[in-house]
């Protein structure tokens, strides 16, 4: 169930069971029978080296930022790029020509057609259209 | 017909689409809830620095997050089967309409008294008349009388196809041998527009279907004139 050792800091494995340093030398050794004694023996120094050796890094250390987050933007941002260099090459050289029925003209004559014919006159668009004066609903 | 846009359903013609509408409004609602709600449990699971490794068990959350589910999924059945059930009330038609689907175009019989009979085929794009709908048009449309129930027997003399016409809140399978039967009943005036709506073979985006439902009068005046 728990990881293999201290080798690398996890947020989610705080406590290790393992030391991080688990051979140690003879000046090591001794201060792990200080440590056996009272704390409040030990100089802050000495403290720190302990906490050395028992955890691979201090929380702030495991915590802290990197610059990954710039790569990835920069790949996303390419690749949006190069989809709209494929998507403006499609249109321009694939992309079979408009029907007519897309030009303003005709666009309008069949808005005047389905306000005529009162199109979805209940909450649609003919509901947005105002036949006494003419004009959209304000 | 759908509008530039449109972000719901077209406008009921009929009562039962209204009541449709009216359902799926509920249950957009409870979906927007629960999809707000699992979207801001995600969001508060990303951006947290707390973590917590040694959970055994969980009975008194499971228990409400199996109990309130089913109590939203009775809140939505519950109205479902109520139109369900609606929509197969007994209704006494006094019109019967049969259509039948072809490969590509829809065929009409008005046969109550006599033997009205006619194709409806789209109106391909080069001969719409300036302001017509592309890709809905048809040649000869189906003239109903306005708020009269009316019988619709769909079938189909070929592949599978489908009868639909969204604002009525209609659509019903075309199968070969077999008869299936809807009812109509339009509110307004005015023409509706539907689309085929079971893959029948490469024209099968070009056969709609448009109703004009006008006042008893004129529909005994077109069916006289159409004989």
């Amino acid at each position: 169930m728990p990881p293999y050792t201290n080798y690398h800091a996890q947020r989610s494995y705080p406590m290790p069971d393992e030391p991080f340093c688990t051979e140690l030398n003879a000046e090591q050794r001794a201060l792990k029978e200080k440590e056996k004694g009272s704390w409040t023996q030990l100089t802050h120094d000495e403290k720190v080296a302990l906490y050395r050796l028992q955890f691979h890094e201090t929380f702030a250390e495991m915590n802290r930022r990197s610059n990954e987050w710039k790569t990835v933007m920069g790949c996303v941002f390419f690749f949006f790029g190069f989809t709209a260099l494929m998507i403006w090459w499609q249109r321009i050289y694939v992309f079979p020509k408009k029907p007519v029925t897309l030009t303003d003209e005709w666009k309008a004559q069949q808005l005047q057609r389905i306000l005529d014919m009162k199109g979805n006159p209940v909450q649609g668009l003919a509901s947005r259209w105002d036949y006494e004066k003419k004009e959209w609903k304000k | 017909m759908a509008y530039p846009f449109q972000l719901g359903f077209q406008d009921a013609t009929s009562p039962i689409m209204e009541e449709l509408l009216h359902f799926h409004d509920h249950t957009l609602m409870i979906v927007f809830l629960i999809s707000s709600l699992v979207l801001y449990i995600i969001s508060l699971m990303l951006t947290t620095k707390l973590t917590h490794t040694s959970t055994m068990d969980a009975q008194e959350v499971e228990t409400i997050w199996t109990i309130l589910p089913a109590i939203i999924l009775i809140l939505i059945a519950l109205p479902s089967l109520r139109i369900l059930y609606m929509m197969d009330e007994i209704n006494s038609p006094s019109l019967t309409v049969k259509t039948m689907g072809h490969q590509w175009y829809w065929s009409y019989e008005y046969t109550d008294s006599e033997d009205l009979s006619f194709d409806s085929y789209m109106i391909p794009t080069q001969e719409l008349k300036p302001g017509e709908l592309r890709l809905l048009e048809v040649d000869n449309r189906v003239v109903l009388p306005m708020e009269v129930t009316i019988r619709v027997l769909i079938s189909s003399e070929d592949v599978l196809h489908s009868w639909a016409v969204p604002s009525l809140g209609l659509k019903t399978d075309a199968i070969p041998g077999r008869l299936n039967q809807t009812t109509l009943m339009g509110t307004r005036p005015g023409l509706y527009y539907g689309q085929c709506s079971e893959i029948c073979g490469s024209n099968h985006s070009f056969m709609p279907i448009v109703l004009e439902l006008v006042p008893l009068a004129y529909f005994e005046k077109w069916s006289a004139s159409m004989l």
